[in-house]
């Protein structure tokens, strides 16, 4: 089967796409009057919140809606040919072959009882109908292409022997083998570590420009768009509400909801004082409670009654620019550079005493060779290595590092899940390393309390909220009786604020960040003085981070406690961070004030975290580093140093002391401590990873 | 007397509209098929305004047609019902007949339905059962029988004979056939024939319901308890014990079921008590079950926990005594004034036996559940704040997991139901003249190729009971994935 004929034009137009969902209830619109375009070449990013429908959008152009989902309007043209028009064989023909698309979870996208090798071939072979031979050549070429190392033993090798990075380069392969005129990614990224994110996004750009390709690139992350598209779409509840080049949109944008966007991402370049989280009032409204007019007119600062809400507002060109266009009636009212009006201040509480002591810390695994008879050799997972810091009152200590490097581990240890191998936890001058949590006093465990992650998965949907808050009361002994604990409960949404309602109200039918102000509600049930936020804000919108992060501060100064904050995630620990840890493969490899570590001497490792960090300022000049390979496995780890596998200092060391010798602890100026064997003029040599280029 | 045809004089002008109206269906459900493969398929398209017009090919209106035939034949089978019921005896025959004996469970059905579908927005998971057809279905036949049985059992309605009486002359009576002799106060006829030894069918049918409509949900239920209650902390604790419990799992499972059976219904066996035993085990679990359930979640509060504790585990420890405590038995240890009730030995045996089978099953289910649902970050936030295993796994896990086990509680009744039947059909357990369909199936089945009826009746009601619990979990997990 061969490929349509040459279009000249663009490959993908779409005009006034309208796409709905059916449900038993309602029609539920998910897509309205969009109309993006992609020329030959062109890579466009869709960007916006959960929701907003831009994977809508990707499944649209695939023809791939599902029973429920509809078009219900407007077209979507394929190099000229309305897709809709196309019949079941010639779609089929179309997918894959012209059109790819790369999903964000790589192993869904992979057969896991074939070998990569016969899956990369089936696609050739199925579309072109070339032989085995030929077939075979032409995945080595694309695996070699994707950078792989040993490309004829990944062919060989079924995917759950790769690891993340590798799998989804596997997949990318595997859209590229057909040489698509088109490819859609959906968050490709969002599931891979930060390090291997810069690299995948990388190769992505490079191979575009090789192969000519066009690319959709959906993403909510600001930062990556500006990293690889040439043009911009941003979405808001269905709609298109802000067109054009990567310039345009980052540098004069014309409508206030990518205002409120970028104002509300911490920039790691950018210093919090002069330049504060502002956080999008209100919610996301759901698709079938949107206002009249204007979607966003209930969220925006500029809303004028009587106007923006009387009339549907249509997608205007802004005067001035080149295929530049807004959804916005006051855009040429606004004054866009008008400086942020910053908030009232507060003033930090003060850092106080020493709570919480970790004294060389050890938490080490021993895992069975042979599980089911425990016989044979065990082999030792060292999760933590030696670990010892200290963290004051009202202090926020920063944990930073990819999933691998012990995090985990660390918080469970603390919180008593586990107990330590070797070294001392004191809080308040008591040991409680050995203390499993069942042993643990109810003020200690009250003491110590944890945020999670994952806001769908942190209530347990079949409890309402309050009854979950005043679970955690009961646990804690706090209130006389129920009424008591009851009122205490409406007085933690408050803390939280959140509507005194909520507390009746299911889980499910609260949106992400509600849930998380639920879940850190119910940390600070007891009067936690220490509180382990692991990755607290990373699963959330954009707009809703800055509003869950303000308010964990808010609640900080207010009770002086001590936040652990672990994330991988640079820009919001510089934001809010006093002082950052970074970890990897169970190290402690770099310590020291936010200002310290964020700037040089780095450890390689961070350096490496600093310019993997997508950055959403095109004022902001990045020092380009792609670490090689993976992190390592804490089965297997190097010998040596345990970055020198990816490390590109190595060889400033003489001797081969990196794979030789654990680093020991090198203590620079100030409190700010190194594991490194880099010599000191080496480490003074080093040049600052993010510039901003004076304006 | 005449005997009773099947729809009487009423039939004689409806019967062939019925006839007429099945024919069509039969040949347009052909036609739909064929149609599929020959004709272009239905299209909607959907316009800017919001409303949607699907075309008319060939394949729309056969469909139409399919379905309007369907819908003519259901109001069809109506009208024999209510003519049935609101017409004199003989007038629309046995089918008739039957139905106006039925009418409480036809007007407790209506209710039901009209009364759930008006609700069905604020019933939870209930309510939507009522979206789905295939769950409505399940659910009208599954409340039939449940109707049927609680009429039968409780109030003495629907049956027209003794289901254990014999009359003279009405020995393998085709159905409809009337008595030689009626007495004062006596139903003039068998419905649906009589038996080998002279019964009536009809009667023993739906006195069988009740036998299978008691045991089988009850069974079934505490086979849960005991799966609950050990595959909880076997997932969540594993280790030993998760390798010990499974390991016991899986050689109850590989025993075949039938030869244990036959096992535990031996007189010698019985002799020894091993039923009893095992029922002293088995039904210990519910009392476990709800002492740690209360406990684990009210032991921060004393002043509420101890009463309530206190009240619900006095009357669950003294039915439990009442339950397993019979006279004559091994097991007597509650003096007769204090023994409220006695279990039939041979109710109790197959009840044992079903409940032993059954729950290593619910055992392996509820475990994979709890290993799936160990890794939630709410199971992590109640471990960090020092709650305790049990409230984790009944008050954190469990209600989290009540999908999947609603689901397999419907199927598994169905299962246990045909379990009944075949204990019934090798005559295990209950005595051989009880009117169980297993054993009036067994019964009937000697004379199949000459009197097919009194096999066939209770075959036919154990098929549609059956099917109707796995229509009923088919639209009960449609309904809960769906939104």
């Amino acid at each position: 089967m061969s490929k349509m004929a040459d279009y000249e034009g663009p490959i993908l137009e779409i005009d006034r796409l309208s796409i709905s969902f059916f449900t038993r209830l309602r029609e539920i619109p998910a897509v309205m009057d969009f109309s993006v375009r992609v020329m030959p070449g062109e890579a466009v990013g869709l960007v916006g919140e959960s929701g907003c429908g831009k994977s809508t959008v990707a499944l649209g152009v695939m023809q791939d809606l599902g029973k429920n989902g509809k078009v219900v309007g407007g077209s979507i043209k394929f190099k000229g040919r309305d897709l809709s028009e196309m019949s079941e064989e010639e779609l089929r023909d179309v997918r894959g072959n012209e059109i790819a698309m790369i999903y964000q979870e790589p192993m869904a996208s992979l057969n896991p009882a074939m070998k990569i090798g016969k899956q990369l071939m089936e696609v050739p072979m199925i579309h072109e109908g070339v032989s085995k031979e030929e077939a075979y050549s032409r995945a080595l070429e694309v695996v070699t292409d994707v950078r792989l190392p040993d490309p004829e033993r990944m062919l060989n090798s079924y995917p759950h022997q790769l690891s993340g990075g590798q799998q989804q380069r596997i997949v990318i392969a595997m859209a590229l083998m057909s040489k698509p005129a088109l490819l859609i990614l959906d968050e490709p990224t969002t599931a891979l570590d930060v390090t291997v994110e810069a690299a995948v996004v990388e190769l992505v750009k490079d191979l575009g420009k090789k192969y000519g390709t066009s690319m959709l690139f959906i993403s909510h992350n600001l930062g990556l768009v500006l990293e690889t598209c040439d043009r911009l779409c941003v979405m808001y509840s269905g709609e298109a509400v802000e067109r054009g080049s990567i310039e345009d949109v980052f540098d004069d944008m014309q409508h206030p909801y990518t205002q409120a966007l970028f104002r509300s991402i911490p920039l790691p370049g950018a210093d919090k004082n002069a330049r504060p989280l502002v956080a999008i009032p209100g919610n996301f409204p759901l698709p079938h409670e949107r206002p009249p007019g204007c979607n966003f007119g209930p969220r925006c600062d500029y809303f004028e009654e009587g106007r923006c809400d009387a009339q549907d507002i249509p997608m205007v060109n802004v005067h001035g620019f080149e295929r530049h266009s807004t959804r916005c009636l006051k855009s040429e009212e606004i004054d866009w550079n008008a400086p942020i009006t910053v908030g009232e201040q507060k003033e930090k509480a003060p850092i106080g005493e020493v709570v919480l002591k970790m004294d060389n810390l050890k938490k080490y695994y021993e895992v069975a060779a042979n599980a089911l008879f425990g016989g044979g050799e065990t082999k030792v997972v060292k999760a933590n290595e030696t670990l010892s810091f200290e963290a004051h009152e009202s202090e926020t200590l920063a944990i930073v590092g990819e999933s691998g490097c012990g995090k985990s581990t660390f918080a469970k240890v603390l919180m008593g899940l586990e107990t330590a191998t070797e070294g001392k936890i004191l809080l308040d001058g008591g040991e409680i390393q050995d203390t499993a949590i069942q042993a643990r006093d109810t003020k200690t465990v009250a003491d110590v309390q944890m945020v999670f992650q994952n806001p769908f998965d942190t209530l347990n949907p079949s409890m309402t909220v309050g009854r979950q808050i005043m679970r955690a009361l009961e646990i804690f002994g706090i209130g006389e009786n129920e009424a008591g604990r009851r009122k205490r409960m409406l007085e933690l949404l408050d803390l939280v604020k959140l509507p005194r309602a909520f507390a009746d109200r299911m889980p499910r039918q609260l949106s992400g960040g509600q849930k998380q102000r639920v879940g850190i509600a119910r940390a600070f049930a007891g009067g936690a003085r220490i509180v382990v936020a692991d990755e607290p804000v990373s699963a959330l919108d954009v707009s809703v981070q800055a509003a869950v992060t303000d308010l964990l501060m808010e609640i900080q100064r207010e009770e002086k406690t001590t936040l652990l904050f672990i994330s991988h995630d640079l820009s919001i620990v510089r934001y809010l961070s006093d002082r950052v840890m970074v970890m990897y493969l169970g190290h402690v490899v770099e310590m020291g004030t936010t200002d310290q570590v964020f700037s040089p001497p780095y450890h390689p490792y961070t350096e490496a975290l600093l310019s993997a960090v997508p950055i959403a300022d095109t004022s902001v000049e990045k020092e380009h580093i792609v670490l090689e390979g993976d992190i390592p496995s804490a089965m297997n780890p190097p010998p040596g140093c345990p970055f020198q596998t990816r490390c590109r200092w190595k060889s400033e060391v003489p001797g081969g002391l990196c794979e030789k010798e654990v680093p020991p602890v090198r203590m620079l100026e100030g409190e700010h401590q190194v594991k490194c064997h880099l010599a000191d003029d080496i480490l003074a040599r080093m040049t600052p990873v993010i510039k901003i280029a004076a304006e | 007397m005449e005997p009773l045809t099947w729809t009487g004089s009423f039939g004689s002008i409806i019967d062939p509209v019925f006839q007429l109206v099945g024919l069509l269906f039969i040949v347009a459900v052909a036609a739909q098929f064929i149609g599929a493969y020959v004709f272009a398929p239905i299209n909607d398209e959907v316009h800017v305004d919001g409303t949607i017009t699907r075309d008319r090919g060939a394949n729309a209106i056969i469909g139409t047609a399919v379905r309007s035939l369907l819908l003519a034949l259901c109001a069809l089978a109506a009208i024999y019902i209510v003519a049935g019921v609101f017409a004199p005896i003989g007038k629309v025959g046995i089918i008739g007949a039957v139905a106006k004996q039925f009418a409480p469970v036809w007007i407790a059905l209506v209710a039901t339905f009209l009364l759930s579908i008006s609700y069905k927005r604020r019933l939870g998971l209930y309510g939507k059962l009522f979206d789905s057809t295939v769950g409505m279905i399940g659910y009208a036949l599954l409340m039939f029988w449940v109707y049927t049985a609680l009429f039968v059992g409780v109030f003495d309605m629907i049956a027209v004979n003794d289901p254990l009486t014999q009359l003279s002359g009405m020995k393998n009576k085709l159905p409809g056939t009337p008595l030689r002799s009626v007495e004062e106060g006596q139903y003039a006829y068998y419905l649906l024939g009589g038996d080998n030894l002279a019964r009536d069918v009809f009667s023993r049918m739906v006195h069988g319901s009740v036998v299978v409509i008691l045991i089988a949900p009850l069974a079934t239920l505490f086979a849960f308890m005991v799966g609950i209650t050990l595959g909880l902390p076997a997932g969540y604790l594993g280790g030993k014990l998760d390798t010990f419990l499974s390991f016991l799992a899986n050689l109850v499972l590989a025993f075949p079921v039938i030869l244990l059976f036959y096992l535990l219904v031996t007189p010698e066996i019985v002799a020894t008590g091993i039923p009893n035993y095992m029922a002293m085990i088995l039904f210990v679990f519910p009392i476990i079950f709800f002492a740690v359930l209360l406990n684990s979640r009210f032991y921060t509060r004393p002043h509420l926990r101890n009463p309530l504790l206190a009240g619900v585990m006095l009357v669950m420890i003294w039915t439990y005594l009442c339950a397993i405590s019979a006279e004559g038995t091994v097991i007597n240890i509650l003096p007769p004034t204090l023994d409220l009730f006695d279990i039939d030995s041979g109710i109790l045996v197959v009840f044992v036996s079903v409940v032993f089978v059954n729950s290593p099953t619910v055992f392996r289910i509820v475990r994979g559940l709890v290993l799936d649902i160990h890794t939630r970050d709410y199971v992590a936030a109640a471990q960090t704040r020092g709650e305790g295993k049990w409230y984790i796994m009944l008050w954190e896990m469990l209600p989290n997991a009540r999908g999947p086990l609603i689901v397999d509680f419907c199927l598994r009744i169905g299962y246990t139901t045909i379990l009944l039947g075949t204990l019934g059909f090798f005559g295990l357990g209950l005595e051989s003249e009880s009117p169980n369909w297993g054993n009036t199936i067994n019964d009937g089945r000697k004379l199949l190729a000459i009197y097919p009826h009194p096999a066939l009746v209770p075959a036919l009601s154990l098929l549609s009971l059956v099917l109707g619990l796995n229509l009923l979990a088919d639209g009960l997990r449609e309904e809960s994935l769906r939104d």
